[in-house]
């Protein structure tokens, strides 16, 4: 058997943690690149199945320059992949026709099976999956969880219909799925075959005909600030840099000191601090100097 | 006295001591290539203080009495064979006292023999027949010296145990010459059978002595990645020491009664992980079958790596570094880390924290803090946050304490901020070390750019790990210029020099709660002592388990992210500190922290003690 799987390299934005509004408060540490989990998650069902069976074969088809390369080696070593495809294009895409340019490398790769993620963490789309089944011209299940081969060639997949309803579909194969992350234990190569993964020529394809988009994104927004915790912004700044403070969700600089300590440590603290604005006069108090 | 066959016979028993003995050499010196040095000076303190051996009264004792029980004597009959003669006081003495020293021997072997057969009545393979064959030497011995005062009498007082015996024996000197030749074939038997038995211990046990590790405890062996070394998928993968080590035990069983996870009802024993190396030693090359099936994966998990075994070892045995390298194999070799441990291997490849949080919010702790980051001006101390220093959320709390100490001590320090990595202390103890090797590596590179004088760290784990194993790395770039400390270390410094004064009283009975990595792994257990001293209005009381013996809170060697079934370890703990009545723990670790608040949460008591890292009790009373 003959398995596909489709992974996209995404930059997962972990934070804002700058302060610069042109750069949308995004600092290089912000920024984490790799394989999208849910295309992991559909490498580790070709894992299962190719563990099942040593026939299978299970080739890797990314799309774009490598951006994370180490981690798209890692899958490779994951499944332990015969190869690593690579689509070359600077274009900018949208779903359709991404899938329209994986169809024609799949097609020449001719699996029993493509499997790819429910939808990637950077687009959120989740349309590659069925579009590709679209353009090829198979049966697709979206979000499917489990995935068995049976011994008459057809697979039985399981997939959460919401509401914890557990749907089980049979499709024949060849068929498109698209996996969901959660039920697939997390895998971690071994060293040999991360170095076998690492050994992999990447085999690029290019294909003349570049597909023409029809969607295009014309704006993106960075997110409304959240409500979350952070420090109230200094209120001695004006308006403007306590908004830009609030927006960046990130370090707010604030003087001011919290008293933690003993009850002791932090009447003793008040008083300094009374003392220190001129706010209290011991000589009015009984028992005062 | 002597026949014409006796040369014969001992030639013969030596010729079996040597063929064995070089049957059992060539059984650990299969293992891998090992550098180490020998150490003679340490071994005849070893042997000369037995101190390591008395850590356990009893059994230390027995073990004195009967070492020199033996040993003495051995000498004075070596020594008769040239005839010089003494004069007759002090002969009389001698003999007095080798009297009372052969009577001290068979006390320690009747000790050890009624304790080697155990509740269940079953000894360890192999420590029957030479301990009832040591019995019999000297009782022997003893009866032999009896009849011969029957026939020639000597004063009572050089030979009192003797003249015991001679009470109720015959002055036969045909009887005599029985039990003399009865005495030398079983001094013959048990020399022939030595490398056989457990008392292969006098040798193999003296040479680890001799080997033993000179580096510090908690510092796990380098993995020899690139030499294709995966960790031990069979025996042959171990190093030689390591088999030395199996071949030294003597299955006394100290390491089991310390382990928290034997004592907790795991499936894990050191010395069942050592036995079982020592009886695949035995087996031919290739033809055994792989420890991760002779030792199962769920004892190799089971361990936390608190080294409690490796410290009450008597002969130095260290069954945590076979531990690590099964591990290493599972993880490296097989893929095959636990499950539940997967998520915090995968976080710490892709962000390099344990929580998965990322580097953007390392130093969310700090915020309002007004913390210097490092840059490129020198400063005294590089604060080492650590992951869970900058992401538990009580722990930063701990933190934020430190900062305030070290505002307070004027101290010039500052953080490495977002660029920081996890130390891979949970990656290395969970055997997988490629992963460690790249968080030390870009740590190091990091260390590189700036310049300090000292790194200070909050969480014992970082501490060891810095310390002790980042400078050991093979192609080790560490700038060689500072030193690392814990925090303890450090604000002890603080205190003594009187930067700060520690002013508030904190009311409290209290006990101190030795992490392993700090104390068992790096000897530091004064310095949480003289500062819990320091702090007013504290009463320090100790637990009945602490300092080396201190009990682990389960939580280190990875432990803190793998599910625990049956007891959980610290319950025990928490139990312990339940009934100990004190009214607050301090402990510096911030899996201490978290593993005995949990366990003492889980027990439901009236009045719960607290847990507290000492580090907040400082600032609590900070002046
Ligand atoms: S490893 Fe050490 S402590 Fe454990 S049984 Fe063997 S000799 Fe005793
Ligand atoms: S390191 Fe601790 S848990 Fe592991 S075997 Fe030794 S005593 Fe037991």
């Amino acid at each position: 058997m003959k398995i596909v799987v489709c992974v996209k390299q995404v930059c997962q934005v972990c934070g804002r943690s700058g302060l610069a509004p042109e750069t949308r408060f995004l600092t290089p540490q912000d920024l984490v690149y790799r394989v999208n989990p849910y295309d992991e998650a559909a490498v580790s069902v070709a894992a299962r199945i190719k563990g099942a069976s040593d026939k299978t074969e299970v080739h890797l088809l990314t799309l774009g320059p490598l951006t994370a390369e180490r981690e798209l080696r890692r899958c490779a070593a994951m499944v332990e992949a015969n190869d690593l495809f690579q689509i070359v294009s600077d274009a900018d895409l949208d779903p359709r026709s991404k899938s329209d340019l994986l169809a024609q490398a799949i097609r020449n790769i001719g699996p029993d099976l493509v499997l790819c993620g429910k939808e990637s963490i950077d687009t959120r789309h989740g349309q590659v999956g069925a579009f590709l089944a679209h353009s090829l011209g198979l049966p697709f299940v979206a979000s499917i969880k489990e995935l068995d081969i049976s011994a008459e060639g057809k697979a039985r997949v399981e997939r959460s219909a919401g509401r914890g309803l557990r749907e089980i579909l049979e499709s024949t194969l060849p068929a498109v799925f698209s996996v969901d992350m959660g039920a697939q234990a997390l895998l971690l190569p071994s060293l040999e075959q991360k170095k076998r993964a690492d050994r992999l020529v990447v085999r690029t394809l290019a294909f003349e005909e570049g597909a023409k988009p029809r969607t295009k994104r014309v704006g993106l927004h960075p997110p409304r600030p959240r409500p979350k915790k952070i420090a109230a912004p200094d209120s001695r700044l004006p308006a403007f840099e306590r908004i830009a403070q609030l927006l960046s969700a990130g370090r707010v600089e604030k003087k001011g000191v919290v008293l933690n300590g003993t009850v002791e440590s932090q009447v003793d603290g008040l008083l300094a601090f009374l003392k220190e604005h001129s706010l209290f006069n011991a000589r009015n108090v009984p028992g005062g100097e | 006295m002597f026949t014409v066959f006796d040369p014969l016979l001992i030639t013969a028993a030596l010729l079996v001591m040597i063929a064995g003995t070089a049957v059992r050499w060539r059984s650990w010196q299969r293992g891998r290539k090992e550098e180490r040095s020998g150490d003679w000076k340490g071994l005849c303190g070893y042997l000369l203080s037995h101190r390591k051996i008395m850590r356990k009264d009893r059994s230390g004792i027995a073990h004195l009495l009967l070492f020199w029980g033996v040993l003495l004597p051995l000498a004075v009959i070596f020594l008769a064979q040239f005839s010089f003669v003494l004069p007759a006081k002090l002969a009389g003495a001698l003999s007095l006292f080798l009297n009372l020293l052969g009577a001290a021997a068979i006390v320690g072997i009747l000790f050890f023999l009624v304790r080697r057969m155990g509740k269940d009545g079953s000894p360890p393979e192999g420590v029957l027949p030479p301990a009832v064959l040591l019995l019999f030497i000297l009782l022997s011995g003893f009866e032999a010296q009896g009849v011969r005062l029957n026939i020639v009498p000597a004063p009572l007082w050089t030979a009192p145990v003797g003249a015991l015996f001679s009470a109720l024996s015959p002055a036969s000197p045909l009887f005599l010459q029985l039990l003399i030749r009865m005495h030398l074939l079983a001094v013959l038997l048990l020399v022939a059978t030595l490398p056989f038995t457990f008392l292969r211990h006098v040798t193999a046990g003296a040479l680890n002595v001799y080997y033993k590790s000179k580096g510090p405890r908690g510092a796990l062996r380098p993995l020899a990645m690139e030499e294709g070394c995966l960790g031990a998928k069979t025996v042959e993968d171990l190093s030689w020491k390591q088999l030395l080590d199996a071949e030294a035990c003597v299955s006394c069983g100290r390491c089991e009664e310390n382990c928290p996870a034997f004592l907790s009802g795991k499936p894990l024993s050191p010395r069942k992980v050592i036995r079982t190396i020592l009886n695949q030693m035995a087996t031919p090359r290739g033809s055994h079958p792989l420890l991760g099936e002779a030792v199962t994966t769920e004892e190799l998990w089971s361990c936390t790596t608190c080294m409690a075994c490796v410290a009450h070892c008597p002969l130095y045995i260290d069954p945590l570094d076979k531990v690590v390298d099964m591990r290493r194999y599972e993880v490296l070799g097989k893929g095959a880390a636990p499950v539940e441990a997967r998520p915090m291997l995968r976080n710490l490849e892709l962000f390099g924290d344990v929580n998965g949080k990322s580097a953007s919010h390392r130093t969310d702790w700090a915020l309002n803090q007004e913390v210097p980051l490092l840059s490129g001006q020198p400063v005294e101390v590089l604060l080492w946050v650590g992951c869970s220093g900058a992401f538990h959320p009580a722990y930063r709390e701990t933190t934020r304490a430190m900062v305030r100490i070290l505002k307070k001590g004027q101290v010039s320090f500052a953080i490495l901020g977002k660029e920081e990595k996890c130390c891979g202390d949970p990656a290395r103890r969970l055997g997988e070390e490629a992963l460690f090797l790249d968080l030390a590596r870009e740590n190091i590179r990091l260390f590189n750019r700036f310049s300090f004088k000292k790194i200070v760290t909050l969480c014992p784990h970082c501490f060891n790990v810095l310390k002790n194993e980042y400078p050991a790395l093979s192609d080790n770039l560490l700038p060689g210029n500072f030193e690392v400390l814990h925090a303890s270390q450090f604000v002890l410094e603080l205190i003594e020099q009187q930067k700060i004064t520690l002013k508030y009283p904190v009311r409290s009975t209290a006990a101190i709660h030795d992490p392993c990595y700090l104390g068992r792994a790096n000897g530091v257990y004064e310095p949480l002592r003289k500062i819990a001293g320091a702090v007013p209005g504290l009463v320090l009381h100790e637990f009945q388990r602490t300092g080396e013996s201190g009990f682990c809170c389960g939580g280190g060697g990875g432990r803190m992210w793998l599910h625990e079934s049956g007891t959980h370890i610290n319950t025990l703990r928490a139990k312990e500190i339940a009934q100990s009545g004190v009214g607050l723990v301090s402990t510096a670790c911030p899996y201490c922290l978290t593993m005995l608040e949990d366990g003492l949460g889980g027990l439901e008591l009236e009045k719960r003690p607290k847990v507290r890292d000492l580090i907040d009790i400082v600032a609590d009373s900070l002046g």
